[in-house]
Formats: structure tokens, C-alpha cells, sequence
């Protein structure tokens, strides 16, 4: 397990721990957290789990093609810390990761 | 000696007593009626709906499954198979890709309603709810005229068991076989005369050259239909019976139709009608002292984890300002309900334009005639009066 932080919309932060190979947005949605929309469940077709990534950036896998494509679909500002967050899985190496979710994602 | 019987006429018409004991005394429960393993707690099930890799849909996802179908569906395949059928045709479904239907549907809403405005009393499945369905279904899926009640009556029956057999009987396996035609000679029409609609553009999409096969076309195809009305169709009336069954909620959404979708999502929680579907296990899994072993079948019972205490306080409470995020009124995992945007649209449609029209009502019959299904739960009639 590691922990994720989520800071939601409304600058409201939430601390969840996250079994290794979930990715950030299965965390999200199975929590309840306010600000993912995650409308395909994770087949990188939709682009509404755009998080911005706060920390630990330099960590993650760069994004593939399929998800720099999305990525230009996504409706809050696109920004170079954006990502889908359907596509991040978490690892030890995560644990602590910040990701600040969009005031919209439709 | 407790017992959990999917097929019974009792698990039917009140599954929630038999789930709470599932959740307190029998978390991993061995059903011998149901020949699967039953999930039951809240944790347990998102647990397996994130773990595709252990808890596989390749062999079906209907707790009753219907013959040939697994492995050529959305809902019946696994990624990476299932994320390129989903990529395909999610863009069809996304939020801001169904604007375009909401003035149609609240045209089919205000006709379906009109249709009862003068009846003291009427079945709000016959006389609205099946007929608002099935036109917004034709109307998304671009369907030719002429065929909605047959096309509806079957969508209904191809998702029923039979209670006595606990299998797919005849007139439900050829019910799903007319679907299959009925989907075959669309696909064909529109592959003639391409339309703007969503079974052109899928039958003929495309990603980096990939396109789907014949068998994913039809069966996707066949599969939206059913979910397109009978889901539809079942969780409306669901719907419509906590609002005779509660009172105080339902007068607040008539005065307010604003808190319709905070009431949609308490529904789906409360009561959904998708209430149980199945996995398959790739390896043995040790849970709750039980050992389940590869090739097992798993049901996870979406409707008692939406009731688990342990994740939803007061969780048998019928709360409309509860918002409860996280419900599995729709699955979860990779397998989400592909139609939740154009389903949490069409709801909301529908009952603006009901309560206009008739605000006040009450249930007639105290006790519903249920459908026989193992997978879903949704009464058969749903005789309402006016007042």
C-alpha cells in the first residue's frame, strides 16, 4: 500500500491508501473523491480523469501516444503536469504522490 | 441453515434480508443453487471489480449467461480486448458527445406523458416507462420505426431465467436469438446507407486500422439494445417506485427538479437494478478463512455492497441529500456501465417532464409481480395512482 493525496475542486485534501498496481484514477472512484469523472473506466477513450500531478513527476512513465492523443480532449486547462489519471499505477515508489484534480472535466 | 438462492421468487422480490446475512456471517458464501461463490461486502467487491487479471469477464458476465456471447462483448471480455471494443465505441456515449439527444428525449418524454395525463390510474411501465425507453433508444441508436414494441418485449424476456430450470429456457434463448437477426439486418442496412448514428459510426469505426469483427459488431450491437431498454427500462421503474414509496423525497423533486440527479445516484445505491453480475477466477483466491480456486464463477452482488454498513451509514435509510459516491449501482472497475452518462440523462428527462405533469402518486398493488432474473431486479408492473 501507498498513499495517495487527492486535493479535490474545492481544495479539500484526501489522503487514501492505494494497493500497488491500482492506478489513480481506480483510487479516486472507488473512494468517492469529489472531481473525477473517469466516464470509460479506464480505457484511455474518454479524458475525464485529468489530474494534474503535484509531486513525483519526474517518477512516472512518460505517457504513451494513446494518452498524449486524449490528453488533447481534456475540457479544464491542459498544462505540461496534466495526465490521465487512469493511466498511473501506483508503486512503493509513488507513496506520498500529490495530484490535484480539475475544476471540470466534461 | 442458511441458503442464498439467486433463482428464487424470494431473492426476486426482497434480496436485501439474505445479503445482510451474507455480509455478517457468510462474507465468501458457496451458493450450490448458484453453482459460484457469492461477494458480498462492499470492500470485497470494488476489490475484485479493479482486479480484472484474477476476477475475468471472458466467460460471462450474466449470472445466467446466454449462449455464445462471452468473449465478444464489452461486458464479457477482459483488456487489453475489452479496452480496444470500449475505445471503439465509448465516444458515442461520452457526456458532452450526448447534448444532441437531450431535446429529442424531452419530446419523447412530454408524448409518452401526455399519453397518461387524463388516467386516474396506469402502469408506469407499460404506459410510460417502456414507451419512453424504447423511442430514446431508437432515437440514439438511429433504429428504423415500426418494431419497438416487438423489440421491446424481447429485450425484456432475453435477460430472464427460468426459475424452475435456473437456466435460459426456450422462449428467452429465442428471444436473444431474434435480437441477434433483428441487430444483423440493421447493421446491414447501415452499412448500405451509413447514417449519422451510433451504429454506423461503430460498425464501420475505426482506431490505427482496427476495426471491430462481425461477431463484435453484432453481439455489441445486440447487447446495447437490451441494456438500451430493459436497464433503462428496469431502473426507471425502480425509480419510480421509491418515489411512491417515498413521499417526502418525491414532493421535494417536484418542486425542485434540481435534486432529480441527487435522487437518481441515492437510487442506484438503494435499490439499483443491475443487483448481481458474475466473474470468473484465473487463480485461487484465500478470502475470509474460504478458499475460492481457479475457474470458479463469482458473483458480486453490486446491491448488497451499495447497502454495507461498513462503507454507507444508516445504509437501509432512503436518503436523497446523501450523495453516495462510490455506489455500484452501475458496476465499477474497467467494466463500468458504458451507458451511465446517456442513462443519468435520460432519467433526469423523463421525470422532469413526469412530475409536471403528474406530481402526486401512489403505489396500487402492495405487492409487485417481479421478473425472474438472477442478474437484475425491477417489478414486472408498476400500477400507480393518481394522488
Amino acid at each position: 500500500m501507498s498513499k495517495v493525496t487527492f486535493i479535490e475542486p474545492s481544495g479539500t485534501a484526501v489522503d487514501i491508501e492505494v494497493a500497488d498496481g491500482w492506478s489513480l484514477m481506480q483510487a479516486a472512484t472507488s473512494n468517492g473523491v469529489d472531481g473525477m469523472e473517469a466516464e470509460c473506466s479506464g480505457s484511455c477513450a474518454c479524458a475525464t480523469c485529468h489530474c494534474y500531478v503535484e509531486s513525483h513527476e519526474e517518477l512516472l512513465t512518460a505517457p504513451a501516444e494513446n494518452e498524449l492523443a486524449m490528453l488533447d480532449n481534456v475540457a479544464a486547462e491542459r498544462r505540461p503536469n496534466s495526465r490521465l489519471a487512469c493511466q498511473i499505477k501506483m508503486s512503493d515508489a509513488l507513496d506520498g504522490i500529490v495530484v490535484r484534480l480539475p475544476a471540470t472535466q466534461v | 441453515m442458511f441458503s442464498f438462492d439467486p433463482y428464487s421468487p424470494a431473492v426476486d422480490a426482497d434480496p436485501f434480508p439474505f445479503y445482510k446475512t451474507l455480509r455478517d456471517e457468510h462474507p465468501c458464501f458457496w451458493s450450490p443453487e448458484a453453482d459460484m461463490w457469492v461477494l458480498s461486502r462492499y470492500t470485497d467487491i470494488v476489490t475484485a471489480l479493479n482486479d480484472w487479471q484474477t476476477y475475468s469477464s471472458a466467460s460471462g458476465n450474466l449470472m445466467t449467461e446466454l449462449p455464445n456471447r462471452a468473449g465478444s462483448t464489452l461486458g464479457t471480455s477482459d483488456p487489453p480486448r475489452h479496452d480496444r471494443l470500449r475505445g471503439l465505441v465509448q465516444h458515442a456515449f461520452l457526456r458532452r458527445n450526448l447534448e444532441a439527444l437531450a431535446e429529442p428525449m424531452r419530446a419523447i418524454a412530454r408524448e409518452a406523458v401526455g399519453e397518461i395525463k387524463d388516467a386516474k390510474e396506469f402502469d408506469f411501465i407499460g404506459d410510460f416507462s417502456s414507451k419512453f425507453t424504447v423511442r430514446v433508444l431508437f432515437a440514439a441508436l438511429g433504429l428504423p420505426l415500426g418494431d419497438e414494441q416487438t423489440v421491446r418485449d424481447k429485450a425484456v424476456l432475453m435477460v430472464q431465467s427460468d426459475p424452475k430450470t435456473r437456466a435460459k429456457g426456450p422462449e428467452h434463448i429465442a428471444a436473444y436469438n431474434w435480437m441477434r437477426e433483428y441487430a444483423a439486418g440493421v447493421i446491414a442496412e447501415r452499412r448500405k446507407n451509413p447514417q449519422n448514428d451510433l451504429i454506423s459510426h461503430f460498425s464501420m469505426a475505426e482506431i490505427d486500422g482496427d476495426r471491430l469483427d462481425e461477431m463484435e459488431v453484432l453481439l455489441t450491437t445486440t447487447t446495447l439494445i437490451m441494456a438500451g431498454i430493459e436497464s433503462l427500462g428496469g431502473f426507471m421503474s425502480m425509480f419510480a417506485l421509491n418515489m411512491a414509496d417515498f413521499p417526502e423525497a418525491r414532493r421535494q423533486l417536484a418542486a425542485n427538479p434540481e435534486l432529480i440527479a441527487d435522487a437518481v445516484e441515492e437510487s442506484l445505491r438503494f435499490n439499483t437494478s443491475a443487483q448481481r453480475f458474475r466473474r470468473r477466477l484465473q487463480k485461487d483466491v484465500t478470502l475470509h478463512g474460504q478458499t475460492m480456486k481457479a475457474g470458479d464463477f463469482v458473483c458480486l452482488a453490486y446491491g448488497s455492497g451499495n447497502r454495507d454498513e461498513r462503507q454507507f451509514a444508516n445504509p437501509d435509510v432512503y436518503d436523497i441529500t446523501r450523495k453516495p459516491k462510490g455506489h455500484l449501482g452501475f458496476g465499477g472497475g474497467v467494466h463500468a456501465c458504458l451507458g451511465s452518462a446517456i442513462a443519468r440523462i435520460a432519467i433526469k428527462i423523463a421525470f422532469e417532464e413526469f412530475f409536471k405533469v403528474i406530481p402526486e402518486f401512489h403505489r396500487v398493488e402492495a405487492d409487485l409481480p417481479w421478473m425472474p432474473s438472477s442478474t437484475f431486479r425491477s417489478p414486472l408492473r408498476l400500477v400507480l395512482a393518481r394522488g
